[in-house]
């Protein structure tokens, strides 16, 4: 088995400003562990580097106008929202994140890695048709899913496990049953949405499930979710390909949220996709890297407990130091886990109605 | 150490290259001529030493003895890891240190101890996870198992340099079964002459403290010392060195003037050690000749007085004059056509298929056979003068080539240079950083013997900075760089 590693140096030029969390950062001390860990190296891994999304494959999604702002605010400096602003250049780094979703996929596709993660950044999920928002710009994971579809994949999973609702990639596929998208998050957070109500629209309807989880959720409640809402759901669905929108901001030393999730946690729940990438869709699975922003005790562990679990590494190890432990401990919420299974009933109710699997 | 002085007379700028070789010691003084000699293993290393009665500067390739080593006897390696959290390793021991070089985990002396009881090797090899950022963990275990390892049988990771555990786990045990070799080479040759330098398998020198701390550098340095060599005396850049020895024959392409390097692969794992590539065949000069040409050796040729045909008796037989002709009629004229044609044959296919334009030809009987092979693959050939020494001056005429990790640390206050701390007052930008480190290179270089014009060529091999984010503000800033003198040829080499 090989799992494609998509990086570029590049991924560490965009910067907001010093001090904002979507910090270049975010990537150093992960490479740095995936260097000392010998996986530039290793036979399971094959390190590539991306070029650009074209804009064509980006106007698939995005509105012309939209993308004309960005061309123009790139070249000035402009603003979003408080979280995102553009500083100079945005539109190149936020190409290049695009293309190494692109190419994630591409590496899958063309046999050239079973399961694939592209570790970009820029982020994308709360990137809409017409806007950016929360840090993202492009939607990485829509351009790649349509990219995918243009390539002849009919049917993808979207599994976005990112702490903040992925309400951008939501809204590109609400309609859309060709596209299965679910999403664990924390509720109530940002951006407000991804309720269990919000089902899918039209064809789409029954095609999107929320999964939100209340702050202090760990590593047994999206266990939980994954063996009781995913793994039916997908075996329902049947996906040509399953997609990760991989946010590492569930971790319990995550300065902006307030979940529970461990590096082991991550490592499992990535094992989980694998193994039913396996058993749906011979293995294809494209992991895109959204937030996290744990710079020091999370992202170097979660990030290499995911690339180990889709390469099928020895997984005994995947955790944090134990000077974090006490972190865990202050963060849990053992209450928490009643509610995440009062909220998988009730989204079960819900999808009921369209699925066999939740009846 | 001898530092470089120009102000030092003719004799003191010869450069003495000494090729510790399988059976015999290649000597070469290069000067304003050259002066070769062949010393037999037999009398030692100290005997050849002897030889040399003029001044200049020494470097010695060792790479034949400690193959051998390496081939021979395995030395049993005990090995400690301290994997920390990450990926698993079996056998690892508590503790842990991460990618900012806290020590977040203490190892357990007690789990140590009984390790050490438990299990016994000749050498030790120590390697833990993000030592290169703090060697503490490293340096702790080997206080704990100095009774049973002394400081010639224990070797670390975190000389290394490298971020790269896999890689520095292999090395580390290639050094630790290198170690007491080196040291004792070391401690020989510099008991004779004090200012002597190592050469390593990427073709340039350190001095004997650095070759200790990371023997794994020396081992399989003899295709960069031909390399060198045959470079600097054919005048041949762009070329493939063809080295006809005893009982190999060796392909260096060299581009530009430069080998192609290689990660150094031992015992199936891969190192963190460069060196030049060569494409080596088990045929040479002492290949048996016993029903055909056997990739062997039983001895010397019956030329010089060994019991059993081999190449050079076939070369005497089909008209060459090479030792005592005589003793080679042995062989029928008819095998000895034979197996030259094989010999020629399967060398020629493997030139060709480097797709070379000119052969430059290095070893005793290269003037015999690169011509042959050139004629067959329609390329041209230079033998150069020297040929036959050409490794020892290939040693000769190489120049020290340092390198230099650092890592900056603004929250801590220091810079630790090849693992050894110093005070950091002010950080600057990363190209201050470099220019920082190519300075303290060059200055390193000159102290231990290079010319101030040998040290302008400083390779830039990795920089990385980052902020240090503690909660979600910055707290520091971390850099590393690796930069390192260039290998090739000295500026002194006449």
């Amino acid at each position: 088995m090989t799992t494609a590693l998509v990086f570029h140096p590049d991924f560490l030029l965009h910067e907001q400003s010093r001090d904002h969390p979507e910090r270049r950062e975010r990537l150093s001390y992960t490479i740095d562990q995936i260097r000392e860990e010998g996986l530039m190296h290793h036979p399971a891994v094959k390190v590539i580097i991306p070029g650009f999304a074209s804009m064509e494959a980006v106007s698939r999604v995005h509105h012309p106008e939209y993308l004309a702002f960005l061309e123009h605010a790139s070249r000035t400096g402009g603003f979003i929202d408080f979280d995102t602003n553009v500083p100079p250049n945005l539109l190149s780094h936020a190409l290049l994140a695009a293309g190494g979703a692109i190419r994630a996929a591409d590496a899958v596709l063309d046999g050239e890695a079973e399961n694939a993660f592209a570790l970009v950044r820029p982020p994308g999920h709360h990137a809409r048709p017409g806007t950016g928002a929360g840090f993202c710009y492009l939607n990485n994971m829509a351009i790649m899913v349509r990219h995918v579809q243009q390539r002849g994949l009919e049917k993808v999973m979207i599994l976005d496990w990112d702490a903040h609702h992925g309400d951008g990639t939501q809204a590109f596929f609400y309609e859309d049953p060709s596209v299965l998208f679910t999403s664990i998050h924390q509720s109530p957070f940002y951006p407000g949405s991804g309720s269990i109500d919000e089902t899918g629209y039209g064809p789409g309807t029954g095609y999107t499930a929320n999964m939100p989880v209340p702050a202090g959720t760990g590593d047994e409640s999206y266990t939980y979710l994954l063996e009781t809402i995913i793994e039916p759901f997908a075996r329902e669905f049947r996906p040509d390909l399953i997609a990760v929108s991989a946010g590492q901001d569930n971790h319990f030393t995550d300065p902006l949220t307030g979940l529970a999730l461990t590096a082991a946690g991550y490592a499992g729940l990535m094992k989980g996709a694998v193994g039913l990438a396996r058993e749906l869709c011979e293995g294809r699975l494209v992991a895109i890297l959204e937030g996290g922003y744990s710079v020091e005790g999370g992202l170097p562990y979660t990030n290499l407990g995911i690339l180990a679990a889709m390469a099928g590494l020895d997984l005994r190890s995947i955790r944090e130091p134990e000077v974090y432990r006490e972190w865990l401990i202050r963060v849990s919420d053992p209450s928490a886990h009643t509610r995440v299974r009062e909220n998988a009933h009730a989204l079960r109710t819900r999808l009921a109605p369209y699925w066999a699997c939740f009846r | 150490m001898g530092v470089w002085n120009p102000d030092q007379g003719g004799d003191a700028r010869m450069l003495i290259g000494m090729d510790v070789g399988g059976t015999n010691t290649d000597l070469a003084m290069v000067g304003e001529e050259i002066v070769s000699e062949k010393v037999s293993n037999t009398r030692g290393i100290r005997e050849a030493l002897l030889k040399i009665r003029i001044p200049g500067r020494l470097a010695v390739s060792t790479s034949t003895p400690l193959n051998r080593v390496l081939a021979g006897t395995p030395v049993t390696v005990q090995t400690i890891l301290v994997p920390g959290p990450g990926l698993f390793w079996p056998g690892g021991v508590k503790g842990a240190v991460n990618h900012c070089g806290d020590v977040v985990e203490p190892i357990d002396p007690q789990e140590i101890r009984e390790i050490l009881m438990r299990d016994r090797g000749d050498a030790l090899a120590i390697a833990g996870k993000f030592s290169v950022r703090n060697p503490a963990l490293e340096k702790e275990i080997a206080s704990l198992a100095h009774a049973q390892y002394p400081v010639e049988r224990t070797s670390m990771s975190y000389h290394l340099a490298d971020l790269d555990f896999p890689g520095r786990i292999a090395t580390t045990r290639l050094n630790a079964a290198m170690k007491e070799t080196v040291t004792w080479l070391a401690g020989e040759i510099g008991a004779e002459r004090g200012d002597v330098l190592f050469f390593k398998g990427d073709g340039g020198l350190i001095p004997p403290g650095y070759a200790v701390n990371n023997p794994s550098v020396l081992a399989h340095s003899s295709a960069a010392a031909v390399a060198l060599g045959a470079r600097y005396l054919s005048g041949i850049t762009d070329c493939t060195v063809i080295d006809i020895g005893g009982t190999t024959t060796d392909l260096v392409p060299l581009l530009r003037g430069v080998p192609r390097m290689e990660l150094l692969v031992h015992g199936g794992e891969r190192t963190v050690t460069r060196a030049v590539v060569a494409q080596s065949f088990p045929y040479g000069g002492d290949s048996l000749v016993e029903g055909g040409l056997l990739p062997r050796r039983l001895g010397d040729a019956l030329a010089f007085g060994g019991s059993h045909p081999t190449l050079t008796d076939a070369l005497n037989v089909t008209g060459e004059e090479i030792g005592d002709a005589a003793a080679s009629r042995r062989l029928s004229r008819e095998s000895a056509t034979s197996v030259i044609e094989t010999y020629l044959d399967r060398i020629s296919r493997a030139v060709s298929s480097i797709g070379t334009r000119h052969l430059v030809g290095a070893g005793y009987l290269a003037p015999f056979l690169v011509p042959g092979i050139a004629s067959r693959c329609g390329v041209r050939y230079t033998i150069p003068p020297h040929w036959d020494c050409a490794n020892a001056v290939g040693v000769a005429v190489s120049r020290v080539s340092l390198s230099l990790h650092a890592r900056f640390d603004s929250g801590r206050g220091w810079v630790a240079f090849n693992g050894e701390h110093q005070p950091l007052r002010s950080m600057g930008d990363d190209d201050a950083l470099v220019g920082i480190c190519k300075e303290e290179v060059q200055k390193r270089a000159i102290a231990a013997g290079a010319h101030p014009e040998d040290v302008r060529d400083i390779e830039v091999l990795h920089v990385h900075s980052y902020d240090v984010i503690r909660g979600a503000s910055r707290s520091s800033r971390i850099a590393d760089v690796v930069v390192q003198v260039a290998p090739g040829i000295t500026v002194k080499a006449p």
